[in-house]
């Protein structure tokens, strides 16, 4: 008995002291997250009715009101980048893991949370508007997580006939007669997964996103938050076109990708000279 | 001399038990390989499709996709299987009525609840053929479009697992996967490949125009080759092939669906020059399936005539066959009779009828 109390008391000496040391070091891994404030400008947009009193007002450059009722888009494709150029990855080809929905009404999805981002400096995130087209078929099988919530019923980010997902869809209202806006993005390539030789037909809406960041994330003690703004006043106003809303562009018949890419290239960058689209990084919270 | 033993040695004995035994182990590995050999597909031949020596070339996804024996008696009891429906009352051939060549007589595609689709039934026939699938052409490959209408919320409002639940819950369907493709696993590539496989197999080329066209002992009536002739003339620049479409995609200046998820081709392409154009519809078995146009705008052929011989509505990308011609195509009353004529002996009745 008395040995196996000596044994004990050994073995629990152990643990305590394996414990001190961990607490000593780094953790090998923590959180990121990354928390999603969608503005006009500088002030964080509220959703509302055509008659909505409370729904925050914007105006275009070329002078047109508009307000949302509704804003959703996907981020997928996340990659923080270290300080020494190394690219960690965040599960980017499970969009289970790695992809989610942002969506104004529902509070809870404006934060997403990396989680087991490797101990480190960062200074860069990298992520997608939309879908890459090597993901973007509708799998269900594959991604039934990301295939409900992308489907449900609030969400309706399903883009049935092109069998792809919905990257951004805003509905709302504009001019002072409050007529309807609906801008409903998504690619239309078709061709064989993964070989982009064969897409011969269609529009690509995905877009890669850059940013830096004004004060590097440091992961490790620390589960740092990263507040990105997406300021939609982008949306008409944008680094690459200056779009008036009419009959034309304004309903979803901007499904004729042709007007779609405009409001594409508006949000999520044109892919090449800018790459920020409406994305900027607000702060950075050790 | 021999020494006749009337019993056996003990070592006989062993050498027989050891007989037995390595009998015994080798029926079982013949027991085993025989369970395995019941995984392996037995025979599924490929069908031999009477492929129609004048048609187009085949799309090349077929040749990844060979029709076979079991291949397509699966796809064809999927094809015809309500359960592909959210609430299992629309099959395809809900709406890909054999006795209209697989459309139907509807306006615009109605689907679960009635729901109705934003454009006109196409009919399926001669897919093999065609290298784009759709009024817009939004599928490539035939083994793409079947997701489609069952996620669609206006056609069968379900998913894919939910499908694939069923399936594998049916008594009949994990023997006939595994007939058509080696075991009996249900996946979607499954499903998509089999109905393709059946739909390859819709090949309709046996018409009173086919007949004369192959000197089968059959000839035109004298107002049918009339109508053939006022067809080569008028119509034929753009119904062109055996399939009767150059499958190009054209703005034809027909009324327009006001519906805003409705934008022709350009919905896929991004294309302004493709706003509105649709593609060229075969006229193989056209008798069959009014009404016309992507949206049924026609109750019947003499009012497609009538239409374009009025007129049609002039757009900027409207097609330059019909912008060089004053945004018509003027036909007398005679003409039109005839035209109809002959497009009728573009109706096959061995197709429309099992």
């Amino acid at each position: 008995m008395k040995n196996f109390k000596n044994i004990l008391l050994v073995f629990t000496l152990s643990i305590a002291i394996l414990s001190c040391s961990n607490d000593d070091e780094d953790p090998v891994a923590n959180d990121v997250t990354l928390t999603f404030n969608n503005t006009f400008g500088d002030e964080t947009i509220v959703l509302g009715g055509a008659a909505s009193a409370s729904a925050t007002e914007n105006t275009s450059t070329e002078g047109q009101a508009h307000h949302f009722s509704e804003v959703k888009y996907v981020i997928s494709n996340i990659r923080l980048v270290q300080i020494d150029g190394t690219e960690i990855p965040y599960n980017i080809n499970d969009l289970d893991n790695g992809a989610t929905v942002i969506n104004l009404s529902n509070p809870s999805s404006l934060d997403y949370v990396l989680s087991e981002i490797p101990t480190g400096e960062y200074n860069q995130i990298k992520f997608g508007l939309g879908v890459k087209s090597s993901l973007n078929t509708l799998d269900q099988v594959s991604f039934p997580d990301f295939y409900a919530l992308a489907g449900a019923n609030d969400t309706e980010m399903h883009w049935e006939w092109g069998t792809g997902y919905r990257f951004t869809k805003i509905e709302g209202f504009y001019d002072t007669d409050d007529k309807t806006l609906s801008v409903h993005t998504g690619s239309t390539v078709e061709g064989t997964i993964d070989d982009e030789s064969t897409y011969t037909q269609g529009v690509d809406a995905y877009r890669e996103i850059t940013l830096d960041l004004p004060t590097n994330a440091m992961v490790g003690n620390s589960a740092p938050i990263i507040s990105i703004k997406a300021d939609f006043d982008m949306l008409l106003s944008g680094a690459t076109n200056t779009i008036i809303l009419g009959e034309g562009n304004a309903t979803p018949s901007i499904h004729t990708a042709a007007n779609m890419v405009l409001f594409v290239d508006n949000l999520g960058g044109n892919g090449s000279t800018d790459t920020t689209g409406m994305f900027s990084i607000e702060s950075v919270t050790n | 001399m021999k020494n006749k033993q009337p019993f056996i040695t003990i070592e006989q004995s062993m050498k027989a038990i050891k007989f037995l035994i390595g009998y015994i182990g080798l029926t079982m590995i013949v027991s085993c390989s025989t369970d395995d050999l019941e995984t392996v597909p037995f025979e599924n031949p490929e069908v031999e499709l009477s492929i129609p020596a004048n048609f187009p070339a085949l799309n090349d996804a077929f040749f990844s996709n060979v029709p076979t024996q079991y291949g397509v008696a699966l796809g064809e009891q999927i094809f015809f299987d309500k359960r592909l429906s959210t609430d299992n009352t629309i099959s395809c051939a809900s709406c890909h009525i054999q006795e209209n060549a697989f459309a139907d007589n509807n306006i615009q595609a109605i689907g679960v609840e009635g729901r109705v689709g934003i454009r006109n039934v196409p009919p399926i026939q001669n897919l093999a053929f065609m290298q784009f699938y759709n009024w817009d052409g939004s599928k490539l490959k035939l083994e793409n479009q079947p997701l489609v209408p069952i996620i669609t919320h206006e056609e069968m409002d379900s998913s894919i697992l939910e499908v694939m639940g069923k399936l594998e819950a049916d008594s009949e369907y994990p023997e006939m996967f595994r007939k058509a493709f080696g075991d009996s696993e249900i996946t979607p590539d499954r499903i998509y490949n089999s109905i393709a496989q059946y739909e390859y197999t819709l090949i309709s080329s046996n018409s009173i125009y086919d007949q004369v066209m192959k000197n089968e002992g059959v000839d035109f009536t004298e107002s049918e080759a009339h109508g053939y002739q006022i067809f080569q003339q008028k119509c034929a620049s753009c119904h062109s092939t055996e399939l009767f479409t150059d499958q190009s995609f054209r703005n034809i200046g027909f009324p327009i669906n006001t519906d805003s998820n409705e934008a022709g081709r350009a919905r896929v392409t991004g294309d302004l020059e493709d706003s509105m154009s649709f593609r060229v519809p075969s006229l193989r078995n056209v008798e069959y399936t009014a009404p016309y146009g992507s949206f049924g705008q026609f109750a019947t052929l003499k009012d497609v005539l009538d239409y374009f011989d009025n007129g049609v509505l002039y757009s900027d990308n409207l097609d330059e066959i019909f912008k060089n011609n004053g945004n018509r195509i003027p036909l007398t009353e005679l003409e039109k009779e005839n035209l109809i004529l002959f497009m009728k002996t573009l109706s096959d009745l061995t197709f429309i009828s099992k």
